[in-house]
């Protein structure tokens, strides 16, 4: 290792593996979630032949904790308080802290907002969704059991913005195809679309089992029930009659109308019965300006009950397998929205008993990620040789760039902008709008999806032209309150100001060196201040700061 | 060009490239630019010709009617009061609102049996930008985007897609921020926080303070991401190296006349000189040709510069060694109805329109595809979107069945099942 600390590194990992290369025993069902995710975990590594990383530092892990659970960095305050604690337990005193937070909530909720819906939606009748944004933070708060969330989703009961939830399903309209092809990859982790035009070529699936299962949604209708404003509130109802009509590939000819095809659950022999409709029925349209009335039978009903079924082989794989990735860089099966039955899970043993036990608690979220986050694993320090932003056999932390939201309110706790004139009132925005501060669209535009199509990082040009030249300065506050003023007015010694600013930014105390540099680069100060904001800006705008490691 | 150049960023450029070697891809990063000669036109064309190909799209923003450009039906009752004019290939007309277009048309292959599947701007837009409709689960990057990647330097000064004052929202799609499209105002201003603002002593020691936290970290960390993060930076910096080349001002006085005395002329020189630059792909834009109502006022209002500056363009092109190496795309996202409605108008239409190629990889000189006498329907030669788009990467030089990955999802660059139209291609 290339390292200073090379040596002592090496000894904590070769102590550490002495005290686990321990034969693994069978997982006993009812060991707690994070005492099996280490033993699996470790078993890999001793399978593998790796070396793990050291267990991370403490400023290391208030980091990483922070913004994981809540989606920001800790205040100058918060970091000091962990630093400084010497109790044993402080870790998880902190875990369960930040569980209970609000802002865990509104983390959990950017996080989901982002899977279901997505930074940039074609479709301009769910860009603006505040309705569905608070539907999310509502079921954080209440810690909703997963598969009740998934069922609200999918019911869409209520309209798109009183309510929320429709929003998931009315983003498809009315193109039932669409919808499978999300609800399938996203709830269940199985990705059908290949089977649309022909039968998948590697894996199970046939055009029957796609437009079997997209017969369950084909009868939703999006009503407008309302207007809020300019903007309309759509529910998404669901008619008694109305059939998907399919030909297979081989079939098709110019003119020729396809066959209705019956409703049927993946990999199932047989389509799900449906009572015959009275010969002369006719179906009724749905008035505008009035919530849609439930059909005597509902397919999708149907459909919800098989999805979030305990024993439906892919709802809480497929859930574990997401969630674990979440904090942990990647899925035991990645992506973690293609499981194929011909991928081999990194962990099998860990990915079974992570499900079972999921649905065990009742599909308790909270529960499962404080698990993940208590593990060992999950707290490993984030240095080492691996190249890979999330290692296969997760024998360092994985390293995440931070999302539009996360940076932007992490650089007002930084630099203390919101004690400083957010809450002075100086920032007019500050009281309407969470983004404020700087344009919040520049920050989507720039920081708002930073990743390729397969979900790797990607530098961009036009963030850094922002960094380097956009509106930062706003933010470097100098008013009272905040960190420059902090900093400026205090009596402390050179090296304590310094403490503050790295703390403050970087949730950690300087190392040696970055005390001597900083000491030096603020000391040629000409103009007041002038240097302390170039070192913030420095600060802000690093690796350090612009990922999550 | 001396006054934007510190030294910093001389030195962040050399720390870039041994950053490359070190990782391993600087063999991959294609031919290094000789950026001490922006000016020196010969020397680039000889450059050029070793390059990947280069691409301009001259977009016409809410559809240009082929009737009264390239497809015109004088004397049926779809055909309006234009008049046509002879043209350089013999036999062939085009409308008189083009008399210098006329005379160029022994460089290009027009296209008139364009036959696409989307009606209304935006699905028009988003087809005609990328050859896909859109979709709720997938982000279609541009053809700018992808011409960027696939034909694109990793290391140049200069974005690899630039827009000038065009449309088009999907950018770089799942591709991802490093191909996004580098835009700039309709006025030919550079993009917000493309200037440095700030004294550029005081930008070089905060970035040094900077360099040293990377460092740092980098000895730490050695996910890929940290790297990739200074790199974006570095190309950030350079970028202010080679800003002189979007200062047309003095060039333009000379060139008014080539081009034409329009803002679309001088955009059509700024995107000669980006070429010459090595990006290997601008869009310029002009807006206005969704004339429902008035649509011969208004085609001839929009009509003449455009004709000015477009074969201003070419000739330039031509002149300097570069259309051999540059594919000049003209179209916008639909054509215009055979009927001509109560307010003297055009509305949209899809099944028979017309675009115009030339340059690099297609043929000089060919009318491609046939409509019927009123311009209904396509008589002959078919071009759907795909293909469009099949035979437009095949003339830069890519592959058009390559697949790029949407999640898991591999999506080739034209929709499967695009067939290349070969009679276009040189």
């Amino acid at each position: 290792m290339r390292f200073d600390r090379g040596n002592t590194s090496f000894v904590l990992v070769a102590a550490l593996l002495l005290q686990w290369a321990v034969a693994l025993p069978a997982i006993a069902a009812d060991s707690p979630l994070r005492q099996i995710i280490d033993e699996q975990v470790r078993a890999a590594w001793q399978k593998q032949k790796i070396q793990p990383a050291t267990p991370s530092e403490d400023g290391e892990f208030l980091r990483r904790i922070y913004l994981d659970l809540t989606g920001v960095i800790p205040t100058y305050e918060q970091a000091r308080a962990f630093l400084d604690d010497a109790s044993a337990d402080k870790r998880s005193k902190l875990i369960d802290q930040l569980l209970g937070d609000p802002l865990y909530a509104r983390h959990q909720a950017d996080v989901w907002d982002q899977i279901l819906v997505g930074r940039n939606p074609p479709e301009d009748r769910v860009r603006k969704r505040e309705g569905f944004q608070r539907f999310l933070r509502e079921q954080f708060e209440k810690n909703t059991p997963y598969d009740k969330l998934v069922g609200q989703l999918l019911r869409a009961e209520g309209n798109t913005v009183d309510d929320g939830a429709p929003v998931y399903l009315v983003q498809f309209e009315r193109k039932a195809e669409d919808a499978i092809e999300s609800v399938t990859q996203t709830f269940l982790g199985v990705q059908l679309q290949c089977a649309r035009c022909h039968d998948h070529p590697y894996e199970p699936w046939t055009q029957v089992d796609f437009y079997g299962m997209a017969a369950f949604l084909t009868r939703l209708e999006l009503v407008t029930v309302g207007k809020d404003g300019q903007q309309s509130k759509l529910a998404m109802g669901e008619k008694n009659s109305g059939e998907l009509n399919f030909t297979p590939a081989k079939q098709q000819l110019p003119g020729k109308k396809g066959m209705p095809i019956a409703p049927k659950f993946l990999a199932a022999t047989q389509p799900v019965g449906e009572p015959e409709l009275p010969k002369d029925f006719k179906e009724a349209k749905f008035p505008e300006n009035q919530p849609p009335v439930k059909p005597q039978f509902s397919r999708r009903e149907k459909l919800i009950e098989w999805i979030v079924a305990r024993d439906n082989p892919y709802f809480a794989r497929a859930a574990v397998n997401r969630i674990w990735a979440q904090f942990m860089g990647r899925g035991f099966i990645h992506p973690v929205d293609d499981m194929k039955k011909s991928d081999k899970p990194s962990h099998p043993a860990l990915l079974d008993a992570m499900a079972m036990q999921f649905a065990a608690h009742d599909f308790d979220m909270k529960w499962l990620i404080r698990e993940i986050v208590s593990s060992q694993a999950y707290q490993l320090s984030g240095t080492g040789s691996v190249k890979d932003a999330a290692p296969l056999w997760y024998e360092r932390a994985r390293v995440r760039p931070l999302s539009a939201e996360e940076m932007l309110e992490s650089w007002r706790i930084a630099t203390g902008y919101d004690d400083a004139i957010a809450k002075t009132g100086k920032d007019k925005d500050a009281a309407k709008n969470r983004f404020h501060g700087v344009g919040w669209d520049y920050v989507v535009r720039f920081f708002g999806s930073s990743v390729t199509g397969e979900g790797d990082f990607q530098g961009g040009l036009q963030e850094h032209l922002y960094l380097n030249n956009g509106e930062l300065g706003r933010l470097i506050t100098s008013e009272k309150g905040g960190l420059i003023d902090a900093i400026a007015q205090s009596q402390d010694t050179m090296e304590a100001k310094i403490d503050r600013l790295f703390v403050s930014l970087l949730s950690r105390l300087p190392r040696e060196e970055e005390r001597t540099k900083f000491a030096e680069y603020l000391a040629g100060d000409e103009k007041k201040n002038e240097r302390l904001k170039e070192a913030i800006w420095a600060m802000m705008t690093c690796s350090e700061f612009r990922f999550n490691h | 060009m001396q006054g934007f150049c510190s030294p910093r960023e001389h030195m962040s450029r050399r720390l870039l490239l041994k950053g490359l070697t070190f990782a391993g891809v600087g063999a991959a990063a294609g031919p290094v630019m000789n950026w001490g000669n922006l000016v020196d036109a010969p020397a680039f064309a000889a450059q050029a010709k070793k390059k990947s190909k280069q691409c301009i799209l001259l977009w016409m923003n809410g559809g240009a009617s082929q009737f009264e450009t390239f497809d015109m039906k004088v004397g049926r009752p779809t055909g309006g009061p234009n008049r046509e004019i002879k043209t350089n290939l013999p036999g062939y007309h085009v409308c008189e609102l083009l008399p210098k277009m006329a005379q160029q048309m022994d460089k290009v292959t027009v296209i008139r049996s364009m036959h696409t599947s989307e009606i209304d701007h935006p699905g028009g837009i988003h087809l005609m930008h990328t050859g896909y409709s859109k979709s709720a689960t997938v982000r279609f990057p541009e053809i700018g985007a992808i011409v960027a990647k696939y034909n694109g330097s990793e290391d140049a000064n200069l974005p690899q897609f630039i827009k000038i004052s065009s449309n088009g929202d999907s950018g770089s799609g799942f591709l991802g921020p490093r191909y996004a499209p580098f835009s700039m105002g309709h006025d030919g201003n550079l993009p917000t926080f493309a200037a440095r603002s700030i004294d550029v002593k005081v930008d070089d020691r905060r970035q040094e303070l900077r360099d040293f936290l990377e460092e740092n970290y980098a000895k730490r960390h050695a996910a890929e991401t940290s790297r990739q993060h200074r790199e974006a930076n570095a190309a950030a910096l350079r970028l202010q190296q080679a800003r002189d080349v979007f200062k047309v001002d003095d060039e333009w006085k000379k060139n008014k006349e080539l081009y034409g005395d329009s803002l679309f002329g001088k955009q059509c020189m700024l995107a000669r000189r980006l070429i010459e630059s090595g990006v290997p792909f601008v869009e310029v834009g002009q807006s206005g040709y969704d004339t429902h109502a008035d649509n011969f006022t208004g085609h001839k209002g929009l009509l003449p510069p455009m004709d000015h500056a477009w074969a201003g363009l070419l000739t330039d092109l031509q002149q300097r060694g570069l259309l051999d190496n540059t594919l000049v795309i003209w179209m916008g996202e639909i054509g215009r109805t055979p009927s001509i409605n109560n307010r003297d108008g055009r509305d949209h239409y899809v099944k028979a329109w017309t675009t115009v190629l030339a340059g690099a990889g297609v043929k000089r000189g060919l009318i491609y595809g046939e409509t019927d006498a009123d311009g209904i329907d396509v008589k002959s030669n078919p071009v759907t979107e795909g293909d469009y788009f099949a035979t437009i990467y095949s003339a830069l030089g890519i592959n058009y069945a390559d697949e790029n990955y949407a999640g898991v999802r591999p999506i080739p660059l034209a929709p499967f099942k695009s067939k290349v139209v070969k009679e276009i291609l040189a």
